[in-house]
């Protein structure tokens, strides 16, 4: 009982090194109440101090600890030894991101495309008049479940068209866009337009949903996408029939 | 040095996991419907080039062949149709106040009560 | 469009055209073209065509991608986009000349 183990699968790479990728096994103990982070955090301390990955709040707050777990993006501070024992499980970097060294990927690419859709308060007028833009609860509502995201960047690995389509803004940074559209006090939709529209950005979706399927905060980004296609066509349909009119 | 390691998507990812191919028969749906299309301005042109034509298509649409294909065509859309409505709430969420409307009762009010409606229609003007 | 449209046009053309008769074929053929060359029905079915068509396009375009042409997608946008503006010619052509 005291000594039960369970095998993690490790995917190794080190950019220094001349080796390719590999996979490296671990003997870990197996405790029912052991997520697949307290294991890596086991064999970093126990077994092989090089093991490199990411991690922060154990708690599903701070979206560092994304993996590929068994081929499926997920928190690993969120996945129980126990619903996988005595399988192995495999541990792989998240796919569709450059991979700096074991199990830790570049996000470089993934936080220029958050800031391309410009993710803040944009107003045509300055200063708010009594230091803060007042906002009832149902403008707050329709924006809130789009504001939960906290970038652990999963959508992205779930998303199969993002390998394809490098520029790809992907569905975290729409889903943020889309956020701020939905803002009452917001006034900058015309200015995101233009990194919204596109097959680089909401046409490059075909709606297979994966995005929302593995999102550890319920945000949607596949159904603020899709929202976004509608107020994209509106857009395109009021500039073609109003061209004279207010973009 | 080599730098950071690219992994690609797999090429075959599609098949590889039940929601991938899920959404891969739903997009097919598509060629049967646009394959439908071209057949309904076909249908629309003999009409167009008076009886006798009009009414030789209808006979060659007896056969069980063209039956078969209406049938695939029919199942197709039908499988489009579904899958749409089901997924309407996540693209046109609707709200009451603070409140969004549970999905199924927008599934139903934007999707299934129109299609009916529709449908509805269409059978009731030929059939009268 | 497609989704609310298409189901019934199927059923029509393909079971309740062939298959139910008033006996008379000539009046059967009165009939059906009194109800397809009534105004409203063109201009419906020109726009579920139309949007359809498109639509389907769009989608082909990147099923095509999606099983591995994604090196060709300029050419795939060509040929599909077109076919969809070729389509919609067609059914302006048809529609109007009933």
């Amino acid at each position: 009982m005291a000594d039960r183990r369970i095998t993690l699968e490790v995917f190794r790479y080190r950019p220094d090194g001349d080796g390719e990728a590999t996979i490296q096994d671990y003997r870990v103990p197996y405790h029912e109440h052991w997520v697949v982070l307290d294991a890596l955090n086991w064999i970093k301390d126990h077994a092989d101090g090089t093991l490199s990955f990411r991690w922060s709040c154990r708690m599903g707050v701070c979206g560092s600890c994304g993996m590929m777990v068994n081929g499926e993006p997920r928190l690993t501070c969120a996945v129980f030894l126990k619903d996988y024992y005595p399988s192995p499980i495999r541990v792989e970097p998240l796919i569709n991101f450059p991979v700096e060294r074991d199990l830790v990927i570049s996000m470089d690419d993934f936080l220029a495309k958050l800031q391309a859709v410009k993710p803040w308060l944009i107003r045509d007028d300055e200063e708010p008049p009594e230091g803060e833009y007042r906002q009832t609860p149902s403008q707050l509502a329709q924006y809130k479940q789009f504001s939960m995201c906290i970038n652990c960047m999963l959508c992205y690995a779930a998303c199969p068209e993002i390998d394809g389509i490098p520029d790809f803004l992907g569905p975290a940074a729409i889903a943020l866009a889309h956020r701020y559209n939905l803002d009452s006090r917001d006034q900058g939709q015309s200015q995101r337009q233009e990194a919204l529209g596109g097959e680089e950005a909401v046409w490059g979706c075909t709606f297979v949903g994966e995005c929302t399927a593995v999102c550890p905060k319920n945000v949607d980004p596949a159904g603020a996408i899709q929202q976004a296609k509608v107020a994209s066509t509106k857009d395109w349909y009021r500039h073609v029939l109003l061209p004279w009119g207010k973009r | 040095m080599r730098g950071p390691l690219r992994r690609p998507f797999p090429r075959d990812w599609f098949v590889r996991k039940g929601a991938y191919r899920r959404f891969m028969v739903r997009e097919m749906t598509s060629v049967f419907i646009g394959g439908y299309i071209v057949f309904l301005l076909v249908w629309l042109y003999r009409m167009g080039q008076g009886p006798e034509q009009y009414q030789a298509l209808v006979e060659a649409m007896r056969h069980p062949l063209a039956v078969a294909l209406h049938m695939l065509a029919l199942a197709a859309a039908m499988y489009h149709s579904i899958t749409w409505f089901n997924l309407t709430p996540a693209v046109m969420p609707l709200r009451i106040g603070e409140d969004r409307l549970p999905n199924v009762v927008v599934a139903i009010t934007m999707g299934y009560l129109p299609w009916m409606a529709v449908s509805g229609a269409i059978l009731w003007g030929v059939l009268r | 469009m497609a989704a609310l449209f298409m189901p019934a046009f199927i059923v029509v053309t393909g079971l309740v055209v062939p298959f139910t008769t008033g006996g008379d074929a000539d009046l059967d053929y009165e009939r059906a073209h009194q109800v397809v060359t009534w105004w409203p029905v063109r201009i419906v079915l020109f726009v579920v065509v139309f949007l359809s068509l498109f639509h389907c396009a769009h989608r082909i375009r990147h099923i095509l991608m999606d099983l591995g042409l994604r090196a060709v997608s300029t050419v795939l946008a060509v040929f599909c986009y077109s076919g969809a503006a070729a389509g919609t010619v067609a059914a302006l052509f048809v529609l109007g000349t009933l």
